[in-house]
């Protein structure tokens, strides 16, 4: 159980300056709704923290490890998991996809076996195992996407406006999902406007304002 | 002879099996796979690492290989000729007029075109597909092969394009190879010189075959470009 947090994060494209967060404390085992203007700078900020995009300068803390980005450390390529606004799946087949982290970690066979089958059924792809990937519907398409994050048991997720373009149906679907995503311990991380995840039980706002993160006590009130 | 029995005739050679038409074929494939075996890993390969590495002198490099694109096969052949002729820095090898001097070849040929094939692949993929690889903990080697399994079909488009480059060429085979009967004659070579001898049925034979090849290569290109833009 780690706390992740960050010191002094500034982050600028051109001459526009995106990000500059003094301090942020993401707590073990809490879950967050990041929330902001469109542009504001959620998914730059959640790229930052899971390590595909460097800041221009700033320094994390997790567990033991103390890092700025250059590299960004194996131990947290490991537990942190970000799941894109438009998730990619490759050009392979749904059962490649949720596998592909455990390839990666060196999960064998066997085991792997077992925890895609676990994935599969939590997300309910049974029926779309044999469509190619890229035929799936968008909402489809999200539910591969959170069944991959899920199998490997993030220890921080984050998540970019996983509602985002879906259908009513697909949307609930998806909310039914994000509550059972994440283990106990796990820290959530969620970009969105919609009402319903920010008023999900035990959601926190980060709101991304002017580069900065204003943070409300709670989000119940 | 007549076009029209000089067809016939050929067809024959082509049907009845005959040892010295099908030695030539064999020459041609035989050499351009290998060319292929060795230029594609090492192709594909420097086609990745141009596509993804930053570093002083990567322009340049790209714009030297899209030229290299346009060489005639004719002055490759003359510079390998100049470099394993027994004055040049490789005469020691003793490789001219060799089938190891036409693999070598056709490689040099065949480089280009998978290099600057590959990298536009890999610079063209959805730039999400590194990012997920990376995010859901690839090191560099499985990010690297991930990408060139995302865009293999327009690999395969770029080999299929080697391929009918480098299996239809002369210049080159005939500098280096020097038209050896059952060494080093090819498809190309024979057709232009046996023919020019007489022998219009062989000539025509090797060239129904090597139509038939570029036909092939040419419709699996359209159909792994098709693919690659699905
Ligand atoms: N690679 C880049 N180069 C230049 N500008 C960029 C780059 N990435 C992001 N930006 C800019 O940074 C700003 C913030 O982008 P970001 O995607 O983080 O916003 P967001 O809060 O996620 O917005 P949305 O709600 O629309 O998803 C935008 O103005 C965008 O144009
Ligand atoms: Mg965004």
């Amino acid at each position: 159980m780690s706390t992740l947090t960050v010191n002094t994060l500034r982050k600028s494209f051109g001459q526009r300056r995106l990000l500059s967060i003094e301090t942020l404390s993401l707590v073990a085992g809490k879950s967050y709704a990041l929330t902001g203007e469109n542009g504001s700078g959620k998914s730059t900020l959640l790229r930052i923290l899971a390590g595909i995009e460097a800041p221009d300068s700033g320094r994390g803390h997790y567990g033991a490890a103390s890092f700025d980005w250059q590299p960004y450390p194996d131990s947290l390529r490991r537990e942190v998991i970000y799941v894109h606004q438009q998730p990619y799946l490759f050009h392979t087949s749904v059962a490649d996809n949720i596998a592909y982290g455990l390839r990666a970690r060196g999960v064998g066979p066997g085991q792997r076996e077992r925890l895609i089958a676990a994935a599969i059924a939590w997300a309910r792809l049974e029926r779309l195992l044999t469509t190619p990937p890229q035929k799936l519907s968008g909402g489809e398409r999200q539910r591969v996407a959170l069944a991959r994050a899920w199998v490997l048991s993030p220890k921080v997720l984050l998540l970019d406006e996983p509602t985002a373009n879906l259908d009513a149906e697909s949307r609930q679907q998806t909310i039914d999902l994000l509550q059972g995503l994440c283990a106990p311990q796990c820290t959530t991380v969620v970009a969105c406007h919609d009402r319903d995840l920010i008023a999900m039980p035990g959601m926190q706002r980060l709101h991304l304002v002017g580069g900065r993160i204003e943070q409300p006590s709670t989000a119940a009130e | 002879m007549s076009l029209l029995d000089a067809t016939q005739a050929a067809l024959r050679l082509l049907l009845s099996g005959d040892p010295d038409l099908w030695g030539i074929v064999g020459v041609s494939l035989s050499v351009t796979l290998r060319a292929m075996l060795i230029a594609m890993p090492v192709g594909i390969s420097l086609g990745y690492l141009l596509a993804t590495l930053r570093f002083p002198g990567r322009r340049p490099l790209i714009v030297i290989v899209q030229g290299l694109l346009a060489s005639p096969t004719v002055v490759v052949g003359l510079l390998l000729y100049l470099l394993l002729s027994r004055q040049g820095v490789f005469g020691q090898l003793q490789l001219l007029f060799s089938q190891t001097a036409m693999v070598i070849g056709q490689v040099v040929i065949a480089l280009p075109v998978l290099i600057a094939f590959s990298l536009s692949a890999i610079q063209g993929a959805d730039p999400r597909a590194r990012e997920t690889a990376v995010a859901l903990g690839a090191s560099p080697p499985r990010v690297a092969w991930t990408m060139l399994v995302e865009v293999r079909f327009a690999l395969m488009a770029a080999v299929c394009n080697a391929f009918g480059r480098v299996v239809s060429e002369i210049g080159c085979s005939l500098m280096v190879g020097g038209n050896i009967a059952g060494v080093t004659r090819n498809i190309p070579t024979a057709i232009a010189l046996e023919t020019s001898k007489g022998d219009f049925a062989q000539g025509i034979a090797l060239g129904i075959v090597l139509m038939v090849v570029a036909l092939g290569i040419n419709t699996a290109f359209a159909f792994f470009q098709g693919e690659s833009q699905r």
